[in-house]
């Protein structure tokens, strides 16, 4: 028996004895964690929380920030009955929670439904936002989409309008309209006048608007102090005069960056989230009726 | 002999866990506006806050914090805040859920329109602004900064500001910004995105910023968010950091 205490040396009992206490000691817990009424329960709150609710906590930075939406104070200056009923409020909105679950409220509440499926889709997203992407990630995004990065085009157009079948009254103001800008009294002479489809400067996606996608292609490919060809429309025969055209041009990846960044945590977001329904699916047992497969 | 010294490790470091255990626990359950008067274990959590910035918001803010205004990152050394007042809970409410992060206990309600495009807003109707009008605005700023002189184009910019931009609804009608929501002092010497420039100021109208700070609930443990948060605090408070 002496030779139990030299620790180098292999002893059966010691160690037979040493494993059979710790197991005891174990099953000791779990037993009493069984079979007390609370089943095992952390009896002490935790630091960062404020309450237990069945161990469901409430936590504290919660806690503040609802007694400051409510009452406009911080902890230190809370009246004890203001975080009483703070703490009352959110004790009693955790017990609601959990009761919900209970009721399975979610199988029957369309709002409650929409709200738990948006919830899982930030949960998703919260993994993409807080990966920071390398700027090798985001310039070979940039490359790869570069056609959305451009600055928006700005046209100083004016539009004049000339009456249905008078072709050669529009032709003629046309020609007159020179380097100068026309004014209405020079396409009044022609029977003409301005349509008020464009202000002053107009981004292109504007521009396309009010002008409809016909004028407007004919607009975007003319050059400053330039005239356009009399073009028949519905509503009469137009003549453009362009005072200044800015056309689009790429942005360059350091003045795109922003939008770049925006674009490619989005595109994370959408590949986690398809990603994640096509695991859900695949673990999933869905059954579906002969008349809809 | 082997057994013995892993004996001699584990009593040792237990007492260490304990420890550190009961600091952090002691160190969550003060009010985090108060523990700048506990100076060790400020003292503490200013160490132990610098290495979690480090690890989780030098690569965006900068190891110095000053961010970056070319990427519209906020400087934390200063004492400009976008949200609350800069004290160490409101710091600790933005690092625990983000900015814009889609946390539904976010900041997430100041999301800057783009007024030169079709569609400024995803989920808010609001009207495009043109050229000419961004740049009234602009000058109406620099008004309000003492910087213009053009009395018609600020006359036009003050009315796009306060009715068709609807810039005044966050901005306030006094361009002072509303740290309540995250809407940015139009008229300090502080610019959040580029150098304050009419180019800049132009960028910004014209393509919205939604700058995004991601929450760290979850991902890193209560005690290191506070004691992130005092570091924070303490880059923007030198006096106090110089007490500890």
């Amino acid at each position: 028996m002496k030779g139990w205490r030299d620790a180098s040396t292999p002893h059966m009992a010691r160690s037979l004895i040493l494993m059979s206490a710790g197991a005891a000691v174990g099953l000791g817990l779990a037993g009493y964690g069984l079979f007390t009424a609370r089943g095992t329960s952390t009896l002490h709150v935790p630091p960062e929380d404020v309450a237990l609710v069945n161990q469901q906590p409430i936590s504290r930075v919660d806690f503040l920030a609802q007694l400051q939406s409510l009452y406009g104070v911080d902890l230190q200056h809370a009246s004890p009955t203001e975080r009483e009923k703070v703490l009352d409020d959110m004790i009693r909105e955790e017990l609601f929670v959990q009761r919900g679950k209970e009721l399975d409220v979610a199988s029957t509440d369309v709002d409650v439904r929409n709200a738990m499926v948006n919830a899982v889709e930030l949960e998703i997203a919260a993994d993409a936002l807080s990966s920071a992407p390398t700027e090798a990630q985001l310039n070979r995004y940039y490359q790869e989409h570069a056609e959305r990065y451009a600055k928006e085009g700005i046209m100083t157009l004016q539009d004049y309008v000339f009456p249905l079948g008078q072709f050669d009254s529009a032709t003629a103001a046309s020609a007159a309209f020179g380097a100068t800008p026309p004014t209405a009294e020079t396409a009044a002479r022609f029977n003409g006048k301005a349509s008020a489809k464009m202000g002053d400067e107009q981004f292109y996606f504007a521009a396309k608007i009010h002008l409809g996608d016909k004028l407007f292609d004919i607009a975007r490919t003319m050059a400053d102090r330039s005239t356009s060809a009399p073009v028949s429309m519905p509503d009469g025969i137009h003549v453009l005069y362009m005072l200044k055209n800015i056309k689009p041009f790429p942005l360059q990846y350091a003045e795109a960056r922003d939008r770049v960044l925006n674009d490619y945590r989005n595109a994370s977001i959408s590949h986690l989230r398809l990603g994640d329904e096509a695991f859900l699916r695949k673990r999933a047992n869905v059954l579906i009726a002969d008349d809809l497969r | 002999m082997q057994v013995w010294i892993g004996i001699c490790f584990a009593v040792l470091l237990l007492p260490a866990l304990v420890y550190d255990g009961r600091r952090d626990a002691h160190l969550l359950a003060i009010d985090a506006d108060t523990l700048v008067l506990h100076p060790d274990l400020t003292r503490y959590a200013v160490r132990a806050g610098a290495g979690e910035f480090a690890a989780h918001c030098a690569q965006c803010h900068g190891s110095d914090a000053i961010g970056d205004p070319a990427r519209g990152v906020p400087n934390l050394t200063d004492d400009d805040w976008l949200y609350g007042m800069g004290e160490v809970s409101d710091i600790e409410r933005v690092i625990t859920y983000g900015i814009r992060s889609d946390n539904p206990k976010a900041w997430n309600l100041a999301r800057m329109p783009a007024y030169g495009t079709l569609h400024p807003s995803v989920n808010k109707n609001i009207t495009p602004l043109d050229p000419g009008q961004i740049r009234d605005v602009i000058e109406y700023l620099y008004y309000l900064q003492g910087r213009s002189r053009d009395q018609d184009a600020v006359a036009r910019g003050a009315a796009v500001y306060s009715n068709g931009g609807g810039c005044f609804d966050c901005h306030s009608i006094d361009g002072r910004g509303d740290s309540a929501i995250g809407a940015p002092n139009l008229i300090d010497k502080v610019n959040l995105y580029g150098d304050g420039s009419r180019e800049a100021l132009a960028d910004s109208i014209s393509n919205g910023r939604q700058g995004v700070c991601p929450g760290w609930i979850g991902k890193i443990s209560p005690a290191a968010i506070r004691v992130m948060a005092l570091y924070v605090y303490s880059l923007s408070h030198p006096a106090a950091a110089k007490a500890y």
